[in-house]
């Protein structure tokens, strides 16, 4: 998964950021509302964290721009102005949630969470297949009720496949959502990373299309409960 | 203290007040002017006729000295024949050899007094005139005329005639010019009222324009077209205008001051959240009186810039479709629904941005703890016959499990959450009763028919 971070104050976009990254998502970071409009109109995000006070072009604008050149992603809102016609404001620009400043972090990642969820059409933070479970709140992934430990691209680019389930999501889709925009891509290390994952989660979940990429079904069956131990990067 | 009485009168009854006084007072010297003048005239006539007898006669007793004859008196007017008729003439002779004396008939065996005895001094040419009460206890009027006819003596010839004839000529001249003034000063007086209703007429378009400004039926004066007013009026809308630029200024620095404090004060959380050291514990709970002091004078700084907005209005109907819109939004898992039927021209007296946290704060409650359907109901209410205001009721039912009496009690004040579990300040509902009581309104708070909680909110209609 990869989100835009929007935010003008250095600190507390450091702060979004980093804990952005440890949940296991790829982060782009944006100190101005000009920088952020730029980014979030060339490069296909999962998820955007909007401030609404930026300099050069304020969050209400860059929200609405993006809207009106038809990108559709969840944009989260950050905002100061706690007022509900502030808040109205934003929705009508086409907002999908808000967090108020001064927020905790955790707030924040749960807002996110569930905004993606509610993209993928889930109703719960954990998405199951058959005898994997990936829990996005603790960012664990499970097969049998054993904890796999994964790396944070392994984990991405299983959290990508498990939010889009039954669609066959190409090796270039994968490159633009894995990785933020400072990594160095090559498509080739997908094939790797998909390598590695069939092999750590012992089950072939993970079907290739030949020439259109991989796609992981969704299966009836029900697994057996996690048992906690930490996921590694 | 008629001048201090009348200096607290309206502008229109001083003026109205004081043309009726200077007309009425200018008539009135007219009237005498005019009296005075007749009245003149009157006599002047009347001593012609009088005089025209005295003539004669004075010719009768020259004619009859040198004649013999004793035909004096011949005036060829029977009121001198018929006693005590107010008309008189008398010859005496005042040479001093003998009293011989001639008179009317009319004045029986009376006689006529002198002038000179009466106090009335004789006129250049030795005619003069004079009033007195005559014999028949009547206002007379007499000319007389000292004659000196040489050997035969000096006669004093005088006529006297009815003055009454006289008065009652002039008291009609008085009665009709007192009819005609008194109609005259009306209808000045009734022009100068109607001259003022329709002079005075933009002030009072004035006053209304300010008046519906006040009871925030209006955001500026409008209508005035008079080039006496029209400045006034406008300078009084450029005042409005820079009043609610200097409380929109107002709000705006306030939403800045809090954006600025609140990103630095999220920092300070987060940076301070991983941190488990005492000082990192202090600072957390100074950042946290910190952010409820941001808060709390947040909330003052509206509700003084509230207190100093008029003549502001919200459409109910846009502003509840913008908020169930958000609200869809925000709980994607629940249904908030419109029950009823909101006329598209429904006003809320106040501000917007008020009526968006009256009813944004309450539809967030409400979506926090329905379980899947907030219903929202609009109703009007009769206009009230003593204040002459109308108010309107949002009635916003979830069907969550609802509070007890106790619990809606407790619910509304500041800074108190039932459930700690669900995320918020515990504001929201304290900031409804605050916001719906500066407009004269209220929250009540109850249960509905389906065991969830009804939250009513009362508020002024514009």
């Amino acid at each position: 998964m990869r989100l835009l971070v929007v935010e003008d104050d250095r600190d507390l976009n450091r702060q979004l950021c980093l804990a952005l990254e440890q949940a296991g998502y790829a982060v782009d970071r944006a100190l101005d509302g000009e920088e952020g409009h730029f980014l979030g109109e060339t490069e296909p995000y999962d998820a955007v964290i909007l401030d609404m006070g930026l300099p050069k072009k304020d969050g209400l604008s860059v929200l609405k721009a993006w809207r009106k050149s038809g990108r559709t992603m969840p944009v989260l809102i950050l905002t100061a102005r706690d007022q509900w016609s502030d808040k109205v404001e934003g929705f009508d620009a086409g907002a999908d949630d808000y967090v108020s400043k001064p927020f905790h972090l955790e707030e924040v990642l749960a807002r996110l969470r569930a905004l993606l969820r509610r993209t993928a059409g889930h109703a719960t933070d954990e998405f199951i297949c058959g005898p994997l479970i990936l829990d996005a709140r603790t960012s664990r992934v499970f097969v049998d009720g054993q904890l796999i430990k994964l790396t944070s691209h392994e984990y991405r680019l299983l959290s990508y496949l498990m939010h889009h389930m039954d669609r066959i999501v190409s090796r270039t889709e994968l490159v633009e959502h894995l990785y933020d925009q400072d990594f160095d891509r090559d498509s080739n290390t997908i094939e790797v990373f998909v390598g590695r994952l069939r092999k750590k989660l012992g089950i072939d979940l993970i079907e290739t299309i030949r020439g259109l990429g991989y796609v992981i079904r969704a299966s009836e069956q029900k697994p057996s409960p996690p048992q906690a131990t930490e996921r590694s990067d | 203290m008629v001048v201090s009485w009348l200096m607290r009168q309206s502008l229109a009854f001083r003026l109205f007040i004081s043309a009726a006084f200077w007309s009425s007072a200018i008539l009135l010297v007219a009237a005498v002017i005019l009296t005075t003048l007749y009245v003149h005239d009157s006599e002047v006539a009347f001593d012609r006729r009088l005089n025209i007898y005295a003539r004669a006669l004075i010719a009768d007793v020259a004619s009859s000295d040198e004649t013999g004859h004793n035909e004096i008196g011949q005036l060829g007017d029977p009121l001198f024949l018929i006693p005590f008729s107010g008309w008189y003439w008398q010859i005496t002779r005042v040479d001093g050899t003998a009293e011989d004396l001639r008179s009317s008939r009319s004045l029986s065996a009376s006689k006529l007094p002198k002038l000179a005895d009466l106090g009335i001094s004789g006129e250049v040419g030795g005619l003069s005139s004079g009033y007195f009460t005559g014999p028949d206890k009547r206002h007379l009027r007499m000319v007389e005329q000292t004659i000196d006819t040489g050997d035969h003596g000096v006669y004093l010839v005088q006529v006297a005639g009815n003055a009454e004839e006289l008065n009652a000529d002039v008291h009609l001249f008085e009665l009709r010019l007192g009819v005609a003034f008194f109609l005259l000063v009306s209808a000045l007086v009734g022009s100068v009222a109607v001259q003022l209703r329709f002079a005075l007429r933009p002030l009072r378009v004035l006053q209304d324009g300010v008046a519906m400004i006040r009871q925030g039926q209006a955001e500026t004066i409008e209508g005035i077209r008079s080039p006496d007013l029209a400045p006034l009026a406008a300078e009084l809308n450029l005042l409005l205008l820079s009043n609610r630029d200097i409380i929109e200024r107002g709000r705006t620095q306030v939403g800045n001051l809090a954006h600025a404090l609140k990103t630095p004060l999220s920092v300070v959380f987060n940076e301070v959240r991983a941190d488990a050291s005492p000082l990192a514990r202090k600072i957390e709970e100074q950042a946290t009186v910190m952010k409820m002091q941001v808060d709390l004078y947040l909330e003052r700084a509206r509700a003084v810039t509230r207190a100093n907005m008029f003549g502001a209005s919200a459409h109910v109907k846009p502003a509840l479709d913008a908020l169930i819109r958000t609200f869809s939004k925000i709980y994607p898992a629940k249904r908030f629904a419109l029950a009823t039927h909101v006329a598209t021209d429904l006003c809320f007296r106040g501000e917007k941005q008020d009526l968006d946290e009256i009813l944004g704060n309450l539809l967030d409650n409400a979506g926090k703890w329905a379980s899947r359907q907030v219903n929202i109901r609009v109703e009007s209410e009769p206009v009230n016959a003593v204040t002459g205001r109308r108010f309107f009721l949002i009635h916003i039912d979830d069907d969550g499990v609802g509070l007890t009496p106790q619990q809606c009690l407790e619910a509304t004040k500041r800074g108190r959450r039932l459930d700690e579990t669900v995320p918020g300040s515990g504001l929201g509902l304290s900031i409804v009763v605050e916001l719906a009581a500066a407009y004269g309104g209220a929250l009540t708070l109850g249960r509905n028919a389906s065991g969830g909680l009804r939250a009513t909110v009362r508020l002024p209609v514009f």
